[in-house]
């Protein structure tokens, strides 16, 4: 989930913070104090994260564009100039942009505003974009909410008592409930110093940049993981079950499917799977990444040697070519695979299935996979010539089956075609003749479109009288039979249109002793 | 998203009164006359369809479309009205099918022309469809009985379609009122049922239809709401064509559908099998199949086109056949089932087809954007939405450079396999085994048996690194084990015992430890104990596994039991002879330092061949040295033949041949060998039995 910090650089933020007896600080000075913090935390714990740097004013500059060098991020910060008023919705909509030119309108972000709270005046403050939001075209909407689910938090460089003197709480508030209520707004306790705006940014990270540990689980076979980007929970169904779904801390491998039978799933999220080292002095854990600091890499040699069961398991399924089928939680489901990023280069990924029960149809219920071996025989066969899978549905879609639909002209009149069509190839055709007769006859049934059965049998007793000479015997025999037969039914007499009821061929003579019969 | 949206249910009203036999005055030709015979006969007047027919075709095409995306959890409930309502199917899924339907409308019929006009109104069926709502759904109560207290969560609404020929507006309004009033009188009822469930939300959509050339007696309506639980809309829809798009833009406003026409798809003509002509067919599906398009506001960029109404769009994605054959694993954000809008269609036939047959496909929207993928899984077609922006996991450290990334001997094959051994297969549903555990819980405690003990890389382990510990090593992780399984067992023991009494090398790891690694009977030591740990893991499986477990510790040298036996020996000798202690210890230090290793090789090889002999050899029965025969022979004899006291001669020998061994390296051969005696050429023999006598170069 990639972040974007959204750095208030008006003129506002120059304002002093008053501090008795040490040197003075400005606003700005404090913001930077605190998203250093932040980078400095990214960079030890979640350095994979994609981050990107806005400055704003009444205009938005894009400072370091999406990075995982936070040292480029660092530096831009404190490099960062003083310019003129606020205009929040500019620069939103630059976010909006910057975005979707990089990740689409899909990928979730997470966007870290920091200001001072002083949200402009006038034309373009915050306070007269949210009073004009309904009086706006198609073409002047206001950027909230994204196209892209996203995470607001507001980081104010102010305390909650001074925000309430204003309208600026409340402008803030109602921005959060825009962008769609994912976030939070923070503010400092206290004096504005750094102890305080340490301990916001403390929040932040705790609240969103906290590295996901889990065990990797398959029986007695275990191994400590980071799951980047950290799984974010699912509410499935609001109304009827609305407490968000969280995946597991313990990741339980329950089994293997082949990447042919798994079949392209569609997934909610994919997640990188890293094993870590868990360091036993201190909680603080390398994500398993090359490292530029020093100490880290004697314990990362160390660990490097040591065997690893996600090492284990990747180069298995490479291999095999297959899926690790992994419960995340009570009826929650994912897979773990080989993920090649080039030909040298690849990871061990984690991909979750919506929640529930039956996420993908063509495996059915996950609750009922078992292992082959309680199976009376091996279901891939001896030599894996076969696949359990897909599981077949109860009932066939109706391109799957020979349905009759007349709703445009050509679809009656090319099944009339074909009856007629067998029809003069009697009794070759016979077998071909009465499958159509019938099915036709079963959908005029259902229509209630008896006048077709009388019309299409008026068309077999005249194919029967244009037949000629050197035709089979039996030929009329049919054709008239059968012609009877479609006017029998469309008298509607139950004895006749009885849906499940089929014309069957007559038995003559010719067809008796002949090819007829065969063929039926 | 929710469950149980309008959506959940929807109730077929469909009106069924003698004025429904009406034509619709939309004219088929069915006698298409071919040139060749065209002369002379006269064609068959066309037919048309009535009123009735028009309605339920295309109520039925509705319904098809609704089932191919909604297979489950979208419910119909189809109702015919007359003098009297008639229900033609339940809300129970096995009711949900277009069949079950046909079946129940053929038996129904066309309105009957000659009955009397008085007695019969939609109103039947609209009384009967609000009924109908209040009733519980099998998904209704699936919610309501796992959610026990919050049982009032689970929401009761849905949609009543009335496909009808009303005579004014305001008979159109008489319409409404009544089922408004009818929802209220059934909620009441409703409220004190425990099969009936108030109906919260009730969506009335109401669908004149008229003949071909005649002009509407009623007016098209949006939706408005009439109370807080209904809403109303009208539809004045001519019949034929007509009626049949309504009810396609209508099933697609319901059910949250979108249409996407694949272009220029390749197909062979039958009658120039050389040549292929390409073809659109349009499919409907889940509108979030498009939701990138939607997002970005590319709908245009994509290729969407509005037609007829203006308020259908589809969005036109180019075919690209596929580039290969291999199995992929695609990133997917969502699959979708599709149906064709024209099923029946030559275009459209021919490619469900294709995919029916399980080729895989791709539509491309751009050129270079491969944005969607038409999949089959078991009968069903599905719209694969696949991820075309760039990745928030680029460039990510590879795996062997985290945590045992260096490491360079996993057991990849092995786990391969066991991967394979540990492949999921679907049971039937509610199969529980004895324990009452389902088939995935079988499926872990599976994975728990068979990774009680497995060494993760190859240095760790000498049994699996064996070919002849394989069939123990597969049973043993069993959950029950036949009498065969343990003589298989015992076998590959014995097998074991051969091999050691054979003396035949082991796959020991050499990994860290200098030169050779561990000698000959130190490496069957191990592999003796690795078995051991093996079993021992699954010793409380059943008896049998404790079986296995008794025949190794029978049949394997034990070292803690020769220590023992040392012991005792010691004791004894002690209290035998303590002036000679001086001579004891030399003697003590010797035998172990030295001959430990024939010794042990020496000793197993009795044990193997009888038990009494065991007994005969232990240090309680002392043989008196001096009465040994004495061989004429070169051969050393072997310390422990004579077990108690060692004799002068020997000891004097001992110490020679150890100070010289000191003085050169040992002959490969000689550490090797048997009593002395070294086989030659055993490499040979491993290869397939040839012996082959390669001339000695001096």
């Amino acid at each position: 989930m990639p972040t974007v910090v959204l750095m208030d650089a008006s003129l506002s933020m120059t304002r002093p913070v008053s501090l008795e007896g040490s040197e003075e600080f400005q606003r700005k000075n404090l913001a930077v104090h605190g998203l250093t913090m932040l980078f400095e935390h990214m960079a030890m714990n979640y350095r994979l994260e994609f981050t990107a740097l806005v400055a704003f004013s009444s205009l938005w500059e894009l400072m370091v564009p999406f990075t995982r060098d936070y040292n480029a991020l660092q530096e831009a910060l404190s490099n960062l100039e003083d310019f003129d008023k606020t205009c929040l919705e500019l620069a939103l909509q630059g976010v909006s942009t910057i975005m979707q030119q990089e990740w689409g309108s899909a990928c979730p972000c997470q966007l870290v505003l920091v200001t001072d709270g002083a949200l402009g005046i006038g034309r373009g403050s915050l306070r007269h974009s949210l009073a004009t939001l309904k009086q706006r075209g198609e073409d002047k909407k206001f950027p909230l909410p994204f196209p892209f689910p996203c995470k607001l938090y507001i980081m104010c460089i102010s305390n909650a008592e001074e925000l309430q003197t204003t309208d600026a709480m409340d402008n803030l508030e109602q921005l959060l409930i825009l962008s769609g209520g994912e976030g939070q707004i923070f503010t400092m306790e206290g004096p504005l110093c750094l102890k305080s705006v340490q301990a916001m940014f403390g929040k932040l990270i705790e609240q969103a940049y906290m590295p996901f540990h889990a065990v990797l689980r398959c029986g007695h076979l275990t191994s400590d993981v980071q799951v980047f980007p950290r799984p974010e929970p699912v509410m499935i169904d609001e109304e009827v079950d609305p407490v968000p779904k969280h995946v597991l801390t313990e990741l339980e491998i329950v089994g293997f499917i082949e990447i042919a039978d798994i079949a392209s799933p569609p997934v909610l999220s994919r997640h990188l799977v890293l094993p870590i080292a868990v360091n036993k002095e201190a909680d603080e854990v390398g994500a398993g990444t090359t490292d530029e600091m020093e100490e880290d890499t004697s314990t990362n040699q160390m660990a490097g040697k040591s065997p690893n069961f996600c090492v284990l398991l990747h180069g298995s399924l490479k291999v095999e070519g297959m899926v690790a089928l992994v419960q995340l939680g009570p009826d929650w489901y994912g897979m773990l695979y080989s993920q090649a990023d080039s030909k040298k280069k690849s990871n061990l990924m984690m991909s979750l299935f919506e929640p529930g029960p039956e996420p993908l149809p063509w495996l059915g219920k996950v609750s009922q996979l078992g292992p082959i071996s309680d199976a009376p025989e091996n279901p891939y066969g001896e030599d894996d010539s076969k696949s359990p899978f897909p599981v077949q549905p109860k009932s066939k879609r109706s391109y799957a089956q020979n349905v009759t639909v007349w709703i445009k002209a050509s679809g009656l009149q090319t099944d009339v075609q074909k009856i007629l069509r067998n029809a003069r190839k009697l009794p070759e055709k016979t077998q071909t003749f009465y499958k159509e007769l019938n099915r036709l006859r079963k959908a005029a049934l259902a229509f209630g479109f008896w006048e077709l059965l009388k019309g299409v049998a008026e068309l077999l007793e005249r194919e029967c009288t244009l037949l000629p000479d050197s035709a089979h015997p039996d030929a009329a025999f049919q054709l008239s039979h059968a012609a009877q037969q479609l006017k029998l039914a469309s008298t509607g007499d139950s004895q006749y249109a009885a849906f499940e009821h089929n014309i069957t061929p007559m038995l003559t003579d010719f067809s008796g002793g002949g090819g007829g019969s065969d063929r039926l | 998203m929710r469950m149980f949206s309008v959506s959940h249910k929807t109730v077929f009203v469909v009106d069924h009164c003698p004025y429904m036999t009406e034509s619709s005055r939309q004219q088929i030709e069915c006698d298409m006359l071919t040139k060749s015979r065209a002369q002379g006969v006269i064609p068959l007047a066309p037919v048309s369809k009535s009123l009735w027919t028009c309605a339920v075709e295309c109520s039925m095409e509705y319904c098809r479309i609704l089932y191919d995306i909604y297979p489950t959890r979208k419910l119909v409930n189809y109702i015919v009205s007359d003098s009297e309502f008639h229900i033609l199917n339940s809300w129970r899924q096995e009711d949900q099918s277009v069949q079950e339907l046909m079946t129940a409308l053929a038996a129904v019929g066309p309105p009957n022309p000659r009955e009397d006009p008085e007695c019969c109104s939609i109103l039947h069926g609209l009384v009967a469809a609000v009924e109908s709502l209040c009733k519980i759904t099998e998904y209704q109560h699936e919610a309501r009985t796992a959610l026990v207290d919050l049982a009032d969560r689970v929401a009761n609404r849905g949609r009543i379609i009335c496909l009808t020929n009303a005579k004014s507006d305001t008979h159109v309004r008489m319409l409404e009122d009544c089922v408004l009033e009818t929802i209220q009188e059934q909620n009441k009822l409703a409220a004190g049922s425990d099969r009936l469930m108030p109906i919260q939300q009730c969506e009335l959509v109401l669908v004149h239809i008229y003949p071909q050339g005649d002009d509407t007696l009623v007016s098209d309506r949006p939706k408005k709401e009439i109370s807080s639980v209904l809403s109303s809309e009208v539809h004045s829809v001519r019949a034929g064509r007509h009626l049949a798009s309504k009810l396609n833009v209508l099933v697609q406003q319901h059910f949250d559908l979108a249409s996407t026409t694949i272009t220029n798809i390749p197909m062979k003509e039958e009658q120039h099998a050389n040549t292929s002509a390409n073809y659109d067919v349009e499919l409907l599906h889940h509108r979030d199949a498009h939701m990138e398009f939607i997002k970005s506001g590319d709908l245009h960029m994509a290729g969407s086109t509005s037609r007829d109404s203006g308020l259908k769009e589809t969005v036109t994605l180019k075919w690209c056949t596929p580039r290969t054959n291999s199995v992929e694993l695609h990133y997917c954000t969502g699959a979708y089932r599709i149906s064709p809008v024209e099923v029946n269609s030559r275009p459209s036939s021919c490619l469900t087809n294709f995919l029916l047959n399980g080729i895989f496909t791709f539509t491309p929207s751009e050129i270079i954007v491969i944005s969607h993928m038409l999949s089959c899984h078991g009968g069903e077609i599905f719209l694969h939405m696949l991820n075309s922006t760039r990745s928030t996991l680029e460039d990510p450290p590879s795996i062997s450079e985290g945590c045992g990334g260096r490491v360079t001997d996993y057991r990849i094959t092995d786990f391969g396999e066991f991967m394979r051994e540990n492949r999921l297969t679907p049971f039937a549903d509610m199969s529980l085994d004895a324990a009452g555990r389902p088939p995935i819980e079988r499926a872990k405690a599976q994975l728990e048996r068979h990774t009680r003990y497995w060494p993760m890389i190859i240095s760790q382990t000498t049994i699996f690194n064996m070919q002849a510990v394989v069939p123990l090593a597969n049973l043993i992780v069993k959950d029950t084990m036949t009498e065969d399984d343990v003589l298989t067992c015992q076998k590959t023991v014995y097998n074991l015992v051969d091999m050691e009494r054979k003396n035949d090398p082991l796959p020991i790891s050499t990994v860290g430890s200098r030169g050779k690694g561990p000698k000959r009977d130190e490496q069957y030591r191990i592999m003796w104990n690795e078995l051991e740990t093996l079993v021992k893991t699954h010793v409380g499986t059943s008896e049998r596994h404790q079986q296995v477990l008794e025949c190794i510790i029978a049949c394997r040298s034990k070292p803690p039991e020769e220590e023992e036996r040392k012991k005792r020996g010691r004791k004894r000798e002690d209290k035998e002879d303590k002036t000679e202690k001086n001579g004891k210890e030399l003697e003590e230090k010797m035998w172990t330092q030295d001959s430990d290793r024939l010794k042990g090789a020496m000793e197993r090889e009795k044990e193997d061949q009888s038990e009494s002999e065991v007994i005969k050899d232990s240090p309680d029965s002392p043989e008196p040295f001096n009465k040994k025969p004495r061989l004429a022979t070169e051969e050393i004899q072997p310390l422990e033949k004579s077990k108690g006291p060692v004799s002068l001669f020997s000891l004097w020998t001992n110490r020679i041949t150890q100070a010289n061994s000191r003085k050169h390296q040992e002959f490969a051969g000689r550490i090797n060998s048997v009593n002395n005696k070294a086989e030659l050429y055993q490499h040979l023999k491993d290869e397939n039995g040839l012996v082959a006598f390669p001339c000695p170069v001096f």
